[in-house]
């Protein structure tokens, strides 16, 4: 074949911009860390890359949602253990009077003190997290009964707050007031059954008769086990937050590493690749500029 | 018998004259090394017609003669290289502006529509878990607002790229036109230069040269017609170049192409006056490969539809952008219907914050258009379009209205999103979320697009891109290959070559002085023969 002075020319260009577009290629991996900058450079590891972000920013928002849920159930979690304790020392108090021996000023002064707790009793009912009635259903807004005991709002068993914490996978976080504190669903108005007994409690107190006292323990009882149930309950729900928690945390450090597996580069593989096409580079530059300067011209004299 | 006296110096100066010429061609392809389009030349020496010598010894040689510069070109060569180039220059314009529409995507990256997707969503989790902070409610809005941006911002990137890609369309038209002109003139000049039997070696470089630019910008087919004879009883041969069939440039004349501005759009998404290509006189134009081609394709191409190419342009993703918007939008404002023919609720269904019991829904819808003054539209004013009086709405109509460039949120949104903000399944309970868990649950709704849910339709959108431009960057790549093989062979015949030249230098240089030395002697000889030869 004949060889003429502008083929050796454009060959060598255009051989030179293919090596430079490779090295170019491979210095672009290693400023960015990343193995693509377009689609078109890897039309699948785009699209996975598309996919796993999104399960990425999933997880770590279900883990926002995880700490927020858990935040409220330990809010949920204390106050339903102070009722306990107030139910256990209300409890005390009604088989300390029922004994026999006291006398009604005995009774007068653990009235007084039952007062008190049923005050508390009250406001723990009104408990709030961040602002939010936490028994209050979904009428957050509202506070749940008033100081006689009587419910402010109208409330359902129904009126769960559910936080997402993974895809299709709710948590029921609340407890509504009625559960705890009522038999049933309660309509606006309509009086606690739980603080009616300490009512009548402390109306058997003021009449005095140990019978009708002691008779009021069995209900009593009754309230402390409702209470214990709910508070079995919120426990094992927590049990499942936290399980959810590790979980997430887990699926975190694996979808963030399957993403970086996808999409960042191998920085030792890409700098040896760059190295290479650098080497290549610099040896078709050598050769070129060897070829292409001398012809016939330089040695005719 | 003897020839004359002065014969040898005759044969000599004949020398003289043939290596002169070889010089002077020398030093023309020398000087026209780089000259895009020129090939070589060769001088064509012969033996000048010899005398016949009567005596029986044979010819009398008389030297060398001149009898033409030939110029080395393999017209097949052309044919090919204009044949493959056309796929050249369509497939470099694709590759490129496939590359520019990626880029609008800007995807992957921390910045595209997959985080402002994210973004979104997060903010609806983050309100379901405080569902009456008005922290949240006016973040939410924000999110919206950026996601609604984004698409607005993608499909003005889109217009303004194919109103700079039409005004390039109308430029190589004009530049179509002005190389055929080129052509005609110099067909013109060529054919009086060849009338009377020589051959124009220079001009149809020249001509060869345009040739080769016009195949790059539109497919052309290029050949010479013969006519008959001349009276000279040369060849009358015409040059003639057609576009699919039609002539544009024949001889000396010139069929103009024309850049004529379309009354009605082809797709609905493109910008109005796009640029229709046709025959100056009116007559269709089939353009089947080169870069106006593929500057049409990206600017019109449709996956086929309204008679578009089947190329995935410009139209395609607006009109991608816009099904998504107007699916997205509808879905989140009323709900969906499951193919089980379960309803999951929309934002419209909800109660706002502030409700009392007792309230009807609220009807506001979250998504929304901007209308003519670029303020976000209110529900009311969104659902007049598909109100026909009877009462039911047609949320075709409605939502037909949504464009990826006027998509917005709704004006009660904006105005107070903590209050309407509808997410509650009930009025008058601030800690309902029924309605926003419904709306959370539908990005992971397979039946919301064929595609599948958001997520899967974006990336069905990118990977369709990623996977367009891979392989406008493999047919770039193998039309590289090829035409520079072809160049190369072309280069091969055609190009100058220094060493050649140098050699034929020294040849000539060798002759013109051998001839000299011819004349010199002859000189001595003619002087013993004059002055010496005392009779």
């Amino acid at each position: 074949m004949r060889i003429t002075n502008n083929m050796l020319i454009d060959n060598m260009m255009a051989n030179l911009n293919r090596n430079l577009n490779r090295v170019s290629n491979y210095q672009n991996q290693l400023s960015t860390g990343k193995k693509i900058s377009l689609p078109s450079d890897d039309p699948i590891i785009a699209s996975r890359a598309l996919k796993l972000r999104t399960d990425v920013a999933e997880i770590q928002q279900f883990k926002r949602n995880v700490n927020d849920a858990t935040s409220w159930m330990e809010i949920t979690e204390t106050t339903l253990k102070q009722i306990g304790d107030v139910m256990q020392r209300i409890r005390e108090l009604t088989v300390d009077v029922s004994n026999g021996t006291k006398t009604q000023d005995d009774m007068d002064k653990t009235k007084v003190e039952i007062e008190q707790l049923k005050t508390q009793l009250i406001n723990l009912a009104n408990t709030t997290y961040s602002g939010r009635y936490i028994f209050s259903g979904f009428k957050t807004d509202k506070a749940l009964m008033d100081t006689d005991g009587k419910f402010l709002i109208d409330i359902s068993k129904n009126e769960q707050i559910f936080y997402e914490i993974g895809i299709g996978d709710d948590i029921n976080i609340n407890v509504a007031g009625c559960d705890l504190f009522h038999t049933g669903d309660a309509a606006e108005g309509e009086k606690s059954s739980f603080i009616n007994t300490i009512d009548e409690l402390i109306a058997a107190l003021e009449s005095g008769e140990q019978t009708t006292v002691s008779g009021m323990l069995g209900k009593i009882d009754s309230e402390i086990n409702n209470i214990l149930r709910v508070r079995s309950a919120v426990g094992a729900r927590m049990n499942r937050l936290e399980l959810t928690a590790n979980r997430l945390d887990d699926d975190n450090i694996n979808f963030t590493k399957l993403m970086s597996k996808n999409e960042d580069v191998d920085i030792a593989e890409a700098i040896m690749k760059l190295m290479n096409e650098m080497n290549v580079y610099n040896a078709s530059l050598a050769a070129g500029a060897k070829v292409i300067q001398p012809t016939l011209v330089d040695f005719l004299t | 018998m003897s020839s004359s006296t002065f014969f040898g110096l005759d044969i000599a100066t004949r020398g003289l004259y043939v290596a002169q010429r070889g010089l002077t061609n020398v030093n023309h392809n020398v000087d026209n090394i780089n000259t895009p389009g020129y090939s070589r030349q060769v001088l064509e020496q012969r033996a000048s017609r010899p005398i016949l010598v009567t005596n029986g010894t044979g010819m009398l040689g008389t030297g060398a003669e001149v009898v033409g510069v030939k110029r080395m070109r393999d017209e097949y060569l052309d044919v090919k290289y204009r044949s493959e180039s056309q796929y050249y220059g369509e497939w470099e314009v694709k590759y490129t502006l496939l590359e520019e529409l990626q880029a609008i995507y800007n995807e992957p990256s921390n910045s595209g529509f997959n985080t402002v997707l994210n973004e979104f969503y997060n903010s609806l989790q983050n309100l379901s878990t405080d569902p009456s902070s008005p922290a949240n409610r006016a973040a939410l809005k924000e999110k919206a607002v950026m996601l609604t941006k984004y698409f607005n911002s993608v499909a003005e990137h889109f217009e303004y790229m194919q109103n700079d890609i039409n005004e390039i369309v109308y430029a190589k038209v004009q530049e179509i036109n002005s190389l055929a002109d080129q052509i005609a003139k110099l067909n013109q000049q060529i054919y009086n230069y060849e009338v009377s039997g020589n051959v124009a070696n220079d001009l149809r470089d020249q001509r060869g040269y345009l040739v080769d630019k016009l195949s790059k910008i539109i497919n052309i087919d290029a050949y010479e017609v013969n006519y008959g004879k001349l009276p000279n009883g040369n060849d009358d041969t015409r040059f003639v170049i057609t576009i699919s069939g039609k002539a544009i440039v024949d001889h000396n004349n010139v069929s103009h192409l024309a850049a004529v501005q379309r009354d009605t759009k082809l797709n609905e998404e493109d910008i109005p006056n796009l640029y229709e290509v046709k025959w100056a006189d009116g007559n269709r134009l089939t353009i089947k490969s080169g870069e106006l081609k593929g500057y049409l394709d990206v600017r019109d191409g449709n996956d086929g539809l309204n008679g578009s190419s089947d190329f995935r342009g410009i139209p395609y993703y607006q009109r991608k952008m816009n099904d998504f918007v107007r699916v997205f939008a509808r879905t989140f404002n009323e709900g969906i219907t499951n193919p089980d023919g379960s309803m999951t609720k929309g934002h419209a269904d909800g109660y706002t914050l502030y409700s009392q019991q007792g309230d009807p829904a609220s009807g506001i819808r979250f998504f929304a258009i901007i209308d003519e003054i670029g303020q976000p539209m209110s529900s009311q004013k969104f659902l007049e379009a598909g109100d026909d009086g009877s009462g039911n709405l047609d949320f075709d109509a409605i939502y037909s209205q949504i464009t990826a460039k006027n998509f917005s949120i709704s004006l009660e949104i904006d105005e107070n999103p903590t209050n309407n903000i509808s997410i509650s399944g009930a009025p008058g309970e601030v800690g309902n979320i029924d309605i926003l868990r419904e709306i959370i649950d539908l990005r992971h709704n397979p039946y919301m697009f064929n595609e599948g849910s958001p997520e899967d339709y974006i990336k069905t959108i990118i990977s369709c891109m990623g996977v367009d431009g891979q392989l406008s960057s493999h047919y770039l790549n193998n039309q590289t290959v090829i035409t520079k093989q072809i160049e190369n062979r072309r280069q091969s015949i055609s190009g100058v070559s220094v060493n050649e030249e140098m050699g034929n230098l020294v040849r000539y240089q060798h002759a013109y002085k051998a001839a000299a030395k011819m004349i010199q002697t002859y000189s001595e000889i003619l002087d013993i023969l004059v002055n010496r030869l005392g009779v």
